[in-house]
């Protein structure tokens, strides 16, 4: 008998357990979309944002704590190690921070996928941001997520090395062959004339002054096999063969500023993030940042920016726009700009940034003639695999190169139709 | 019997014996060296066993008793870990043994089934299942959840394998002799067999806290939110973080070296249990 | 499960006890049951279902608003040329050579191990056995973070090797291949990739090698796993019958010749076992790939777990994901079963109760 009370006991137990198992559910399953909206003070905020560095971890937090304790709610500021990676498996999840930073080449994606909330009516003077970067940012014709900050890219070059290889300022290059002979002249004695990182996201500006690009302005068709872009690329591996230009790696270095920071290049191709950089670790390396030369079809550069997504399953949508507001005003943008070297996205900021910081004019004067990323969906694999045939540049045949960006980007483009 | 090696080459094989130990050794030397370095200190001297004039600012960074300075959140992995661990380690002794234990000894219908089931599952490896776990949590809601780091991790096959080999082992005089006592079968389980079975309870404990400890993928996909962190993932987050995080090299080997102490003083400790969860390896798939 | 109340002499006792044993029974494996039912066997369920879909993770699977796509998830692996079947290719081809190297090494140095701690004149063979197997036992996570320390470009490796006067690489910064590496000191460069080869990858790139980034993976894989690999050649070899080899020994063989002809003939079962474990093991390659660089540098570290990891959380691609998981999960299968059949009614490998195990673990 004892037995059977035990064996009934047991039996209990176990049913408890399976309860508590399937039991433990809470909310949150796939079914779970609509958020209920919280009002009011008390709130508490989640922002999730990929750091270049401590500066930049310190400045965001000062800036959320003080919206804090302004409106009486608290913000937790987490710092992500992959911001792709941790947004994805968030959204994925239901369970997204609240507030993060949005790498363009991400956004449409998310926005695709309705991860985001648009909030871009509610922003009365979005036109203070330039329009390139409200377009790169709008999903189905509206403004979804506001530009947090703008970078192009530019040409920074070694003073003293300049003026040792006896070249002057009149030699600074303007055109295509102009850079190739100073690169030669500069490169001697383990510095290479021109280093730089090897992906599109530095090499794609030639794209642009060459007249043409990976896709046609309106994202539908893929051109990366133009004429164009052949000749960019056949133009750096020129450079690449006779030496004068290298990739980072080459040179043991990490990306551009490295390079130029330890003393391997004598020019490198960098946006504005790298004035920040350079002070830091390098502050007793002289250089002065360029416009990038001209192509045969003119001038370009590559614009970058990240913006503020709000989560589409957000509780605290209206403090998130309202904090939004707060770290995108120029006041803030420009103390952004101070603490780390990043550009404002806003045009009234950008013209007192220019005016302050004059060293970085030719990244200001860069955002007038850049080209802004691309923003397919599912678009990102295709340039991480462009990006790896870039590494082989040197020995690779360039048409062979587009071609196969050209293909692998055409099914992208075909799906997100 | 064999005779000795001769002198000079025995000398050879100390010596090159010594010389692979020192490098199965050296990593983790500099590791613990290093962990008291400066930032440039490290990147300039990363060979130098002894630093110059050492500093603790990496432990203190740690365990959040440095001032002016971001500290890291280890305590907090380290909290979660512990529970994890605990809980798990007491899941799997309970409830690994307890399936050993009808598999071996207990005669009912669909046994045979069990047992292959049980056989089947060990051959699926871990990281194919990183979406479908993902899936299965987030249908439960209990993605993101101590319950969906725990739960999952409750029982494992490999335990249950290596305790009902074990059982099959325990000679079966000693249960009939309680059985014509009068003992049911809990009861039989419960007081007579399992005080028998200590030596593989402990290796089986061993050997769960150690994969709990170190488990990593299953806690990467189901959680996401930094207070879910344990040492594996806070960790691995840390570390692999963009190119901008690519110094403070002192603070991660000092948080890598912590996160191993528990693991390296069990192996100490219990160095024969897991020479046999070793070989018990040897029969799983 | 209640058992029939009415007594049915002696056959309706024993009916009630088997009854009752039954109902033991399942309580004791319901935990068991229920976890791995829940947890391993309904997860691969969903995902089968997931890879038929095309998901982007930001809908719900199972309601049908999806898009069903059937087997294209499949087809884009193996039969559709673009981009996700070059990546797979790399994949495939990254974890070929990380397999190809790391098991034959591991298993030699293992083997090496055991055969020189299995000296019975040995002195400190404990601690030199506790030395060689103590990195099996740390967190993967740790040892990479430690690797990546050791490997940069300036650090610990290179420092040494700059001792004997070779520059080292930047480990963990270089795509180039160990093939077309040694090829470029003689001059011949890596062709231009070319379209052919199976899976739509270049011949030039299935012959690149290892990248060198890829060797820091397969020597931190070799130095983890070859102390575990020791410990079961140890049990074998305690557990061959001293008096075979004494025996040989006085018929006038030398130490050589007791080492081929008596003592690895014994171990073959076990050599098996050792290659099979570490072959099904280096397929699974993640936690290294995780930590140290997601596939940089140009993708030569990428390898079938993290793509089908990567494809779902970083690209929103669950169906590709979950497709390349289910790839991966037969191939481990089919290893599985050839271990198994190959070691069936076997008595060579050592059980965990075998004499020689509880020798080794003393």
């Amino acid at each position: 008998m004892a037995t059977s009370r035990t064996l009934a006991t047991a039996a209990v137990c176990t049913a408890v357990a399976l309860g508590a198992v399937t039991g433990c559910s809470s909310s949150g399953g796939f079914g779970d979309t609509s958020a209920k909206q919280s009002t009011g003070a008390g709130q508490s905020l989640t922002v999730l944002i990929a750091s270049s560095g401590e500066a930049e971890t310190a400045a965001v937090k000062a800036a959320t704590a003080a919206w804090a304790q302004r409106t009486g709610n608290t913000v937790t500021v987490q710092i992500a190690s992959n911001i792709n990676q941790q947004l994805g498996q968030a959204f994925a999840g239901g369970n997204p921070p609240d507030l993060f930073y949005v790498n363009s080449d991400q956004f449409a994606n998310y926005a695709k996928g309705g991860s985001l909330y648009a909030y871009g009516e509610q922003i009365p003077d979005a036109s203070d941001f330039s329009e390139q970067l409200r377009k790169a940012f709008s999903h189905d014709g509206r403004l979804t997520c506001l530009p947090k900050d703008s970078s192009t890219l530019a040409l920074a070059v070694n003073t003293t090395m300049w003026q040792q290889a006896g070249l002057t300022e009149a030699d600074y290059p303007t055109t295509w062959q102009q850079l190739a002979d100073d690169a030669a002249k500069l490169t001697k004695d383990g510095v290479t004339g021109l280093v730089t990182a090897p992906d599109y996201q530095r090499l794609g500006a030639l794209f642009k002054q060459a007249g043409s690009w990976i896709t046609n302005p309106e994202q539908t068709a893929m051109t990366a096999d133009a004429p164009g872009n052949r000749q960019a690329l056949e133009y750096v591996q020129g450079l690449l063969k006779a030496g004068s230009a290298k990739y980072v790696a080459d040179v043991d270095a990490g990306w551009g500023g490295e390079a130029l920071g330890k003393g391997r290049a004598a020019m490198t191709i960098e946006g504005n993030w790298l004035k920040g950089a350079m002070a830091k670790d390098y502050p007793n390396v002289p250089y002065k940042v360029l416009p990038l030369p001209a192509g045969p079809a003119g001038p370009g550069t590559l614009a970058f920016s990240n913006c503020w997504g709000i989560a589409a399953k957000s509780r605290h949508q209206a403090a998130g726009v309202d904090l939004v507001k707060q770290l995108t005003s120029a006041d803030q943008q420009l103390e952004f700009a101070k603490a780390f070297g990043v550009m404002p996205s806003r045009t009234s900021a950008l013209a007192t940034y220019a005016e302050k910081y004059p060293e970085s004019k030719a990244w200001v004067d860069g955002v007038a003639h850049a080209q802004p990323p691309v923003t397919v969906p599912g678009f990102n694999q295709v340039l991480t695999q462009f990006n790896t045939d870039l590494q082989s540049l040197r020995t690779a045949d360039p048409a062979a190169v587009l071609a196969a960006l050209q293909r692998n980007g055409e099914q992208v483009v075909k799906n997100a139709r | 019997m064999l005779a000795r090696f001769p002198r000079p080459l025995r000398l050879l094989g100390y010596a090159v014996l010594l010389g692979f130990a020192l490098l199965y050794l050296l990593p983790f030397l500099l590791q613990l060296a290093n962990s008291f370095k400066t930032d440039p200190d490290a990147a300039a001297h990363p060979m130098t066993l002894l630093p110059d004039g050492g500093t603790l600012d990496s432990y203190r960074r740690l365990f959040g008793l440095a001032h002016g300075v971001e500290n890291v959140p280890f305590l907090g992995w380290l909290g979660n870990s512990v529970l994890v661990t605990v809980l798990v380690t007491a899941g799997r002794v309970l409830f690994d043994s307890m399936a050993g234990y009808a598999l071996a000894r207990i005669a009912f219908p669909g046994r045979r089934l069990l047992y292959g089931f049980v056989l089947a599952v060990m051959a699926v490896p871990g990281v194919v299942l990183l979406i479908p776990k993902f899936l299965v949590l987030k249908s439960f809601g209990m993605f993101d959840t101590y319950g969906g780091m725990v739960l999952p991790l409750l029982v494992d096959a490999a335990g249950i394998f290596i305790m009902r080999q074990f059982f099959v082992s325990v000679p079966r005089e000693i249960e009939e002799a309680a059985r014509i006592d009068g003992a049911g079968t809990f009861r039989i389980f419960w007081s007579v067999v399992l005080p028998m079975s200590r030596p593989s309870l402990i290796a089986l404990t061993v050997l769960s806290f150690q994969g709990s400890w170190n488990e990593f993928t299953h806690f990467l996909v189901s959680t996401q939110s930094s207070e879910h962190d344990t040492l594996t993932t806070g960790l691995a987050h840390f570390v692999s973080g963009g190119l901008g995080s690519g110094t403070q090299y002192p603070l991660k080997l000092a948080a890598a070296l912590v996160s191993t102490v528990p693991v390296a003083v069990l192996f100490f400790c219990f160095q024969r249990q897991f020479v046999r969860g070793a070989n018990s390896g040897s029969s799983k798939g | 499960m209640p058992a029939d109340p009415r007594p049915r002499g002696l056959h309706g006792l024993r009916g009630l006890r088997g009854l009752r044993e039954g109902a033991w029974g399942w309580l004791f494996t319901t935990p068991m049951v229920l976890v791995l039912g829940l947890f391993m066997v309904l997860p691969i369920a969903m995902a089968l279902w997931v890879s038929l879909l095309h998901w982007d993770g930001q809908s719900n699977p199972f309601d049908g608003s999806a898009d069903f796509v059937g087997l294209d998830n499949y087809r884009r692996l193996f039969t559709v040329d673009g981009l996700d079947r070059t990546l797979f290719a790399t994949s495939l081809r990254n974890t070929l050579y990380y397999v190809v190297l790391t098991v034959p090494v591991q298993t030699v140095l293992a083997l090496a191990l055991a055969l020189a701690v299995n000296q019975r004149l040995l002195r400190g063979r404990g601690a030199l056995r506790t030395v060689f197997y103590f990195p099996s036992v740390t967190s993967s996570i740790a040892v990479s973070t430690v690797f990546l320390f050791l490997f940069q470009g300036s650090g610990a490796v290179n420092r040494m090797l700059g001792w004997v006067g070779v520059q080292g690489p930047n480990w963990f910064a270089d795509p180039r291949g160990l093939v077309w590496l040694v090829l470029g000191w003689f001059g011949v460069d890596q062709p231009a990739p070319t379209a052919g080869g199976p899976l739509g990858l270049a011949w030039s790139e299935w012959f690149a090698g290892p990248s060198v980034a890829m060797c820091t993976l397969i020597l931190m894989a070799v130095w983890t796993t070859s102390g575990t690999f020791m410990l079961i050649f140890l049990a074998a070899l305690q557990d061959v019958p001293r008096e075979l080899e004494e025996a040989a020994a006085l018929d006038g063989a030398g130490r050589r010749q007791v080492l081929r002809h008596v003592t690895l003939p014994a171990l073959r079962p076990v050599l098996f076992l050792v290659l099979t474990l570490g072959l099904i093991s280096t397929w699974q390659v993640f936690d290294q790939v995780y930590v140290m660089g997601k596939g940089a540098p140009g993708n030569t570290t990428l390898t079938p777990a993290y793509l089908s990891y990567s494809s779902g959380f970083d690209n929103a691609d669950y169906g590709q994901g979950a497709a390349i998981a289910f790839v991966l999960l037969g191939l481990v299968l089919l290893l599985t079963a050839v271990q198994r059949w190959a070691l069936r009614e076997r008595d060579g490998a050592p059980g965990p109760r075998s004499k020689g195990v509880r020798r080794a673990a003393r």
